[in-house]
């Protein structure tokens, strides 16, 4: 589905990704686990265009996302929930959803996909005619998870959603992406909880300083002695 | 005390209306007797007795309107330097109708305000100020009108006494202001966009008015009426030339972010008018006609050179807009045969203005709800998320541009058209902050918001200052230097207490307690979900 082919990317000068391969097969959670600043968010800054390589290509489905600006990539079924949740804070909840469907033109579908999600996250529709600036930081990853499937994705790019939650609800958040799993969204799932992580995906990647250190299945990586100790906090 | 018996909202309804009584007098005791209605209304708590409450409220607020009138009337005008009230405006039948004018409102607008369904609340209040709008000429123009006289384009031709203190000018103004207001709101309100040059645009749908629909370019060529194609076909060109030229600022620097966006549009604001300034002298004559005149043979001769001469050969320079002596006169809009509008003849100009301002908040509005709009709002609450929910950054922020652009066009235009005359003076760097600081006081991202704005800097600007200096001078001149009437002291303090000369000042505190004390405005940004409950 999604494949990233030696992918070299920079921030001015600075080489943030070294050549990374990736692949995201169709109905799969791939997860990409690193400490922080290993450089995880910008492979997906990367695949939606936001940021430009300079070398290697991003394909979807064959096609080369690499040339296209943001909002061709969007239109072409890559969408987002974005690191720090990024929620239009003086936008309702609805508004925010709608603006997930902003590339979409199909109103009955997009009415649909947004029962979709108020089934999903029933919190959102008791919240609907609230700004998003107004909503807990749990309500907000829901509401950005929820605007990023109103594009009705082939892949979602998941960033970070445990960050800043408190346990009861990153359970809950990771309850949900275990649920898209089963519905088959594809999900590439960028994550510092390397545990929890590996826990709802079938591959995994390790991003150590922009290359790629390791990857396999996630339950081989749950065992693996290096993850477990550089990751996982269990001495061996 | 006070504050018992009035909520905040009633306060200052009361110091508002008093002060306006205070200094306007018996002239428009009717118009400020509505405003405090209106306000009283509004500031009506939501309760079962709101109704009653605000009538009882509008009833005493009315009595004290109608005291500081005729305080006013007799003894304020009789100052030195006031113009003298009519016998009309000070009598008991115009005190009882004005305190009836006061209670009704309240009464009406408290009933509105406190209606439960928000849609019928909406057409309630539009209707409301519909029809305020439309009667607001007839009652304005005179204290008393003579219907036996009466003539629709100019009121005050009926008026038993004719007034210099009339509002509907400064009100013709306040809408073009307002509209401006609105459009400006598109690109800074909605989108985020600080754009410090907005009177650029403002200047071209004004100068393309002024070229297409008077005799300037026609005259240099001989054939003065080539040239004039009236008003209601110029102004689309000029909100198009507007919109077009939204285009052109934007498309290079809308990649910039910020402050940087700010200083770009600060420099095209200054460079319109200078460009303005300097197009009173062309002469394409002097490189491209000597030339082409060379290929073909014809050098030395005047005569020959002539004979092949582009634009503004020898002496005759062709004058494109006057330079700083500006455009006039510029022509018009005319109904057919029927009639054809002139200046001073307020009404007609004011139902366009009305008819403009209001289908364009209405379109504006319309766009608020639309994609489009949520695009430009979303882009201002966060550039990175937009981007990553599929907006195109730059169409859609040129979009905001030109649209809010093409407002400003169509407010130049009929501004050109409605003055009849044009300067490159009447386009400064001011204009550009006092548009910025409507949108900023009345509520950026708030329809409603900045025409309030508008509203209330227009009449600070146009009217309340103008007042003010006539009485505080009366009041020097007639009771504190009664004895030195010329004398030069009192001449050095009627100069330092000329209320007109503080405008800029007192814009400026306005801004700073804003900031301080409600930076959202007066009226704040609703969320959509707000407008329309589920």
């Amino acid at each position: 589905m999604l494949e990233l082919k030696n992918v070299h990317t920079y921030y001015g000068n600075i080489h943030a990704l070294k050549g990374i391969s990736l692949v995201v097969n169709k109905g799969e959670v791939v997860t990409l686990i690193g400490s922080s600043g290993a450089g995880k968010t910008t492979p997906l800054r990367t695949i939606q265009g936001i940021l430009r390589p300079r070398e290697g290509s991003i394909l979807l489905e064959g096609e080369e996302l690499t040339k296209l600006p943001p909002h061709e990539i969007v239109k072409r079924g890559v969408s987002q929930s974005p690191e720090g949740r990024l929620i239009f804070a003086r936008m309702s909840v609805k508004e925010n959803l709608e603006m997930g469907a902003y590339q979409r033109n199909d109103k009955p579908g997009i009415a649909e996909d947004m029962e979709k999600v108020f089934k999903l996250f029933p919190r959102l529709k008791e919240r609907i005619g609230q700004r998003g600036g107004t909503l807990s930081g749990g309500e907000q990853q829901m509401l950005s998870m929820g605007r990023a499937l109103m594009a009705r994705p082939r892949v979602m790019l998941l960033d970070e959603p445990s960050m800043g939650l408190a346990p009861i609800l990153v359970d809950q958040i990771f309850d949900i992406i275990r649920e898209l799993h089963s519905e088959g969204v594809t999900i590439l799932l960028v994550e510092q909880n390397a545990r929890l992580a590996l826990s709802v995906a079938d591959r995994g990647y390790v991003l150590e300083t922009g290359e790629m250190a390791l990857s396999g299945p996630a339950k081989d990586l749950l065992h693996d002695p290096s993850v477990k100790a550089a990751y996982l906090g269990e001495s061996h | 005390m006070l504050k018992k018996i009035l909520n905040r909202g009633e306060i200052i309804a009361v110091a508002l209306t008093a002060f306006l009584a205070l200094i306007m007098g018996g002239w428009q005791i009717m118009l400020v007797a509505v405003l405090a209605g209106i306000l009283i209304g509004l500031a009506a708590p939501h309760t079962k007795n709101a109704v009653p409450r605000a009538a009882a409220v509008g009833l005493g607020i009315g009595l004290v309107i109608v005291a500081i009138t005729s305080f006013h009337n007799t003894t304020l005008n009789t100052l030195p330097g006031q113009e003298v009230i009519p016998p009309e405006s000070s009598t008991l039948g115009t005190y009882l109708i004005a305190l009836g004018l006061c209670v009704g409102f309240a009464t009406l607008t408290a009933f509105i305000h406190n209606l439960h369904d928000d849609r019928k609340r909406q057409i309630a209040f539009i209707a409301m100020l519909g029809v305020l709008a439309f009667a607001f000429p007839f009652f304005e123009q005179c204290p008393g009108l003579k219907w036996d006289n009466f003539n629709f384009g100019d009121m005050s031709a009926g008026c038993s006494v004719k007034s210099n203190i009339l509002w509907i000018g400064p009100v013709i103004v306040m809408f073009i202001y307002g509209l401006q207001a609105m459009g400006l709101n598109i690109v800074a309100g909605y989108a985020g966009l600080l754009d410090l040059g907005y009177v650029a645009f403002f200047a071209i749908g004004a100068y393309t008015m002024g070229l297409l629909n008077s005799q300037q370019l026609g005259n240099q060529i001989g054939s003065p009426n080539l040239f004039v194609w009236g008003f209601w076909l110029v102004i689309w060109f000029a909100a198009a030339a507007a919109a077009f030229a939204g285009l052109l600022f934007g498309a290079p620097t809308l990649r910039l972010r910020g402050d940087y966006l700010a200083i770009v549009t600060l420099g095209f604001g200054e460079i319109v008018p200078i460009v303005v300034k300097r197009l009173d002298a062309v002469k394409i004559f002097e490189p491209i006609s000597l030339f082409i005149a060379q290929i073909m043979g014809k050098t030395g001769d005047a005569a020959a050179q002539a004979s092949v001469c582009l634009v503004g050969c020898f002496g005759n320079a062709l004058d494109i807009t006057s330079g700083t002596k500006g455009i006039s006169p510029i022509n018009a809009p005319q109904l057919g045969d029927v009639y054809t509008f002139k200046v001073g003849e307020f009404v007609p100009w004011y139902f366009v203005a009305l008819i403009l301002l209001v289908v364009s908040a209405f379109f504006i509005f319309r766009l608020r709800a639309s994609r489009i709009g949520r695009a430009w709002v979303s882009i201002r609450e966060d550039e990175l998320a937009a981007n990553a929910m599929g907006i195109d950054l730059v169409k859609t922020k040129l979009t905001a541009f030109i649209i809010g652009a093409m407002f400003s066009g169509f407010a130049g235009a009929f501004y050109a058209s409605f003055t009849s005359f044009i300067s490159p003076d009447a386009f400064d760097f001011s204009i550009s902050v006092i548009i910025l600081a409507m949108v900023i006081l009345g509520g950026s991202g708030n329809i409603t918001g900045v025409l309030l704005g508008a509203s209330i800097i227009m009449l600070i600007d146009r009217v309340l200052l103008d007042r003010l200096k006539v009485i505080i001078n009366g009041v020097l001149q007639g009771v504190v230097f009664r004895d030195v009437a010329s004398g030069p002291l009192s001449v050095f303090v009627n100069s330092l207490t000329d209320a007109t000369a503080y405008k800029i000042a007192i814009f400026g505190l306005i801004l700073v307690v804003m900031m301080k004390v409600r930076p959202q405005g007066i009226l704040p940004e609703q969320t959509a979900a707000r407008r329309r409950p589920q």
